[in-house]
Order: structure tokens, then sequence, then C-alpha cells
């Protein structure tokens, strides 16, 4: 470690200011502080003194995300392997679906760590932790068997238009992990929907058994055939067909867990989301009038994107509202219109994602109402109070 | 009843003015830097196509459609003069914003200000144009139907401006590359944001 930090600090001066290799000074620094606690101090303005910068914040949900993530990988060997009708071990099993799955991972990564560099050199800034989060989201909720060429451009496109041209990182306005996925949904849907996307082979047809169909609980649900829903507890543990990350509720709940212990994801916005969505299937409960509306609401959040999306990618503190009123409302809302575009609209059958990119764009807004009503009330209280308004005390 | 709850709802989130036919995009993406001019201009266009969609469908299905001069006798019964709508439609407009622009001066010289030269700018505001011609072209039986569609076109396009200006007072803050700066960054959100509206599309109520 002690040669290492040798190392660095004998390179150093190259890539400061007057130094061979100025240009790269943000590269540089990147590398620095990725491995070792930087040594600056700022000098001012007022600042909090915690242990949690944004590089610790990135870990922690990358940590979290690391059980749905190697569950995804098993589960799309899993699932290959159910369609195929072979039988393997664990290893196996794995061992295919983790080849399945880590293309996805390096393209997103390079291809938007790339983008962050060059944007970083060009600007002049520092480079931004952000896409450690972003990079393992966006082959989290990619079907299994996108080709990567499109996860590329989705990455490019979301980095570029959804991230950097605001700022780069903490200025954006629509999740960027979302907004690659909304990109592709939209350009490519034969790629993004249907019931042959979403298990590992399955597009080729080589050696499928006959008569299968990989179609999520969802699709099926929109086509109005609830008899073929999987049951409740294969749900929970996640052995069904679906997006990479979304299908294991256990993994995302550990997720979670470990989210709310270290402070990250607010608690408050995965509770809403989850009251929202509950509230929103009881009211159709309450119509009933097909069997859609009738499913009993909890079966909500044992299907698609519904917990992922509210554990890792509404409680995003960027995108999502900053104020607490404001995250309660955020929340609510984002859960009733999830499910409220998964049973009403057919074109559409997860409705998780363009609820929360929606919920992003009226966040701002939120926050601007909560904000002024905090300002009124204040007001008031001034006014009432005896050292605001003197004349009338005496 | 159900059916005109439908019409609104459809007109404010799925066939929005702003993110499905970009219409009045230059009051949008100028007027939109504060919410509250956005809260004021959106307030005012709400009501000149509310105002100007009924008066609008009055005229074309009295006076401007084929056989719509019928109730002057049976000599006019197919008499069309449907290609003077455009400047009939562009007239009512023209006198309800030279109303709207009266009130707003006596009632709120502060809002009058702000918006400045895109309150007239309404009379050729295109979502509001575009608003009666939609009217035309779907044919609405009744007035209760035009008038629900115009106010749900309305409430959607102050909604549009409303939120992209809570979005863009919170840019401000934001380290935006330089050429980006305004009114090119409000062209990439307003795309943005219709990725986001999409959502609606298709919903059946």
């Amino acid at each position: 470690m002690r040669s290492l930090r040798r190392f660095i600090d004998k390179i150093k001066p190259q890539f400061q200011k007057g130094g061979k290799f100025e240009k790269l000074q943000s590269t540089f620094e990147g590398f620095e502080t990725f491995l070792f606690v930087p040594d600056k101090v700022t000098s001012a303005g007022a600042h909090i003194r915690d242990s949690m910068d944004m590089k610790r914040t990135m870990i922690v949900v990358v940590i979290a995300l690391l059980p749905a993530l190697l569950f995804g990988m098993y589960n799309a060997g899993y699932q290959h392997f159910l369609a195929t009708g072979e039988a393997g071990t664990f290893w196996q099993i794995f061992s295919y679906g983790f080849l399945r799955v880590f293309p996805l991972i390096v393209v997103s990564y390079v291809t938007g760590l790339t983008i962050e560099f060059i944007f970083a050199q060009i600007r002049g800034h520092e480079i931004n932790e952000g896409f450690l989060v972003t990079g393992m989201l966006i082959p989290l909720v990619m079907p299994v068997d996108v080709p990567l060429w499109m996860v590329a451009v989705s990455t490019a496109f979301a980095v570029i238009i959804g991230k950097e041209v605001f700022g780069g990182t903490g200025m954006n306005i629509l999740n960027p992990a979302l907004t690659a996925r909304a990109f592709l949904f939209f350009a490519y849907p034969a790629e993004m929907t249907g019931d042959k996307v979403w298990i590992a082979g399955m597009k080729e047809g080589t050696g499928i058994l006959d008569g299968y169909t990989g179609s999520t609980a969802l699709g099926e649900l929109a086509q109005n055939i609830s008899e073929r829903i999987p049951a409740d507890l294969n749900s929970f543990l996640g052995f069904i067909p679906g997006s990479v990350g979304e299908t294991s509720k256990l993994a995302i709940l550990i997720g979670a867990i470990i989210l709310i212990y270290a402070g990250v994801g607010s608690w408050k916005i995965m509770l809403s989301v989850f009251a929202g969505g509950l509230l929103m299937g009881l009211i159709f409960n309450g119509f009933a009038a097909n069997e859609y509306m009738a499913l009993p609401a909890y079966k909500h959040f044992l299907m698609g994107g519904f917990a992922f999306g509210a554990v890792f990618m509404a409680t995003d503190p960027v995108t999502a509202s900053q104020t607490e009123t404001g995250k309660w409302i955020y929340g609510l809302l984002t859960g009733m219109l999830a499910i409220l575009i998964r049973v009403l609209n057919p074109a559409y059958p997860e409705g998780m994602m363009l609820a929360i990119l929606l919920m992003n764009v009226f966040a701002p807004l939120i926050d601007y109402y909560v904000v002024e009503s905090n300002v009124k009330k204040r007001l008031k209280r001034i006014r009432r109070s005896p050292a605001g308004n003197r004349k009338q005390t005496y | 009843m159900e059916n005109l709850f439908d019409l609104f709802i459809r007109n404010v989130f799925v066939e929005n003015m702003i993110f499905a036919y970009f219409l009045g995009m230059c009051s949008y993406l100028a007027v939109s830097k504060t919410v509250k001019t956005a809260v004021g201009l959106g307030t005012a266009v709400i009501f000149v196509i509310i105002v100007t969609v009924p008066v609008n469908w009055l005229m074309e299905n009295y006076l401007l459609r084929a056989g719509a001069l019928k109730w002057l006798g049976s000599s006019f019964a197919d008499v069309d003069l449907s290609f003077l709508s455009f400047l009939l439609f562009i007239a009512v407009i023209a006198a309800m914003v030279q109303l709207i622009e009266m009130v707003i001066e006596k009632f709120a010289p502060a809002l009058y200000n702000a918006l400045g030269i895109f309150l007239p700018l309404i009379a050729v505001n295109c979502s509001i144009l575009g608003a009666s011609l939609f009217m035309q072209e779907r044919e609405y039986g009744t007035i209760a139907e035009a008038t629900v569609f115009a106010a749900g076109a309305g409430v959607g396009w102050a909604l549009a401006i409303i939120v992209l200006a809570a979005i863009r007072e919170k840019l401000k803050y934001s380290n935006v590359p330089e050429p980006l700066r305004g009114l090119g960054l409000a062209f990439i959100l307003t795309g943005l944001l219709a990725i986001a509206f999409m959502g609606f599309g298709g919903i059946e109520i």
C-alpha cells in the first residue's frame, strides 16, 4: 500500500497545473481518490462534517444492489435451463447466467465511464461517482437478451442527454438509468417487450421446449390471462422471467434494509410508494370491472419492477423530491401512477418506469409548493409572535 | 357525464397540447423561467381557450359549416363558408385576448408587467388556434363537449408550462455547459418531459 502511495506521489506533479499531462488531471484525481482518502480540506463556505461523501454513498448503493445482481445472474441461467428442459448443477446454472449478464455490465460501465471521463476532461471538473450506481442499474433493468449495442446506445443517450447536458451528477432531472430504459423501450419496443426477450437464448429459439412461453406475469395480465401468474412464493423469491435485477423481491428487500440502515435511501419514499400502490390497488378492487382490476392489491408488489423501482429508482436523492413533505407526496403519487398505468394502459404492461419518470418531472414542482407553503406558515407565525408584531402585544 | 370526464383527462394528460402536439411552443419556452409568471400565463391561456373554443363552436355550427346556415331559410341550406374559418377563429381569439389584457392590466398590474409582450401574443399562440381547429376537425357534437375539451387542452398546456418552470427554477443552480444555457436546455428538457408523458399514451378510461 505504501509503495503505491509513493508511486502516486511521484507521478502527481505531472498531472497538476503546468505538468505534462495537465489535461488528464481529473482522470488522475478520480483514480487517486478512489484508492486513498483525499488530503484536501475545504477552505471556504459552510460545510458539514460527515463520513458520508458521494463516494461512500454510491458504494453503499452498489453493495445494496449486489444481492439483486447475483440473484439476477442465477435466475438468468435458471430460466434458460428451465426453458430448454435441461438439468444443471448450481454452478452450471450460475456460470451460464453470469456469462449472459456480465457483458451487459461491462458494456454499460465502459460506455458510461468513457463519456463521463471525456466530459470531465473537457469541462475541467472532477469525475463524479454517480455513474457507479447508474452503470449498475442499467443492466439490472434490461431484459437479459437485449443486444449489447443497444445497451451502449441507451447508456450513451442517458449519460449525455439525461445527465451531462444538465451539468453532470447531481443536477439531472430524470433518473439516468430509467432514461436509458425508456429510450430503448420507445425506440426498440420489439427488444424490450413481449414474451421472447426475458429468457436468455429464447429469441434464437434453439433448444427451447415446444410451447414454452417466456412471458412475464404483467404481460399475461395485460391480455387478461390471470391463471398463469406464478405462485406468490416464486414471485417473492424471484424464480420468474423478468428484467435481470427485478425478479427477486427477497434480494431487493435485503438491498432496502442496507439502504435504510446506512441512511442512504429514504425510507419515507419507499414506504409511501408501497402505500400508494396498495391504495390504488384497493381502489381498483373496489371497481373490479375486469380480472386485472380484481387482482389482490398486494400481488402488484410481487410482479414486475414495482419493488425494484420503489427501492432503488424512486429513492434516487437527485431526482426525487428533496423536501420531507414532498417525499411523501412524491412517493404516494409514484405508487398510484404505476398501478394506474399497469391496469389501465394495455400498451405498457409495466407502469413503474413511466410512473417514476413522470414523478421525476413533477418533483421540482412539488418541492416548490412545499417550500412556498412553509414560507407562508412561517410568515404567519412571525406576524403572530410578540417579536414580529410588538404593537399588538403592547 | 363519464364521457366528458374521460375527454377532460384525455386532453390534459394523453393528448397534451405541448407533449403530444408541440403547439404553443414559443411562449412555452420563453415565459417558463419562473413558476409565478408561468402560473399567470397558464391561467390566462386556460381562460382564453375556455372562452374562445365554445364561441368558435357556435360560429362553426351556425355560420361556417356546409349547411350551417339552414336556420336562415331553406335557400341557404347549401352555403359553405368554411373557407372563412381561419379568419373568423382568429378574429374571435384576438378580441378575447384584448379583453383579457385589459382585465389583467387593471386587476394584476404586476402580472401584466411580468408577462410583457407574451400576453398580446396569446392571440397568435398556436395552442389556442389549434384548440379551435381541433374542435372543428373532431366535430364535437355539443357545446358542452367543446367546452370540456377546451378546458382539458388549456389545463394541459398550463400544467406543462408550470412543470417546466419549476424545473428551470431548480436548474438555476446547475452547472450547465455554456452553449446549452437557457433556451437550448429548455428544448432538450421539453423532449425529455415528452418521453415521461408518453406513459399516458394509450390509456383507456
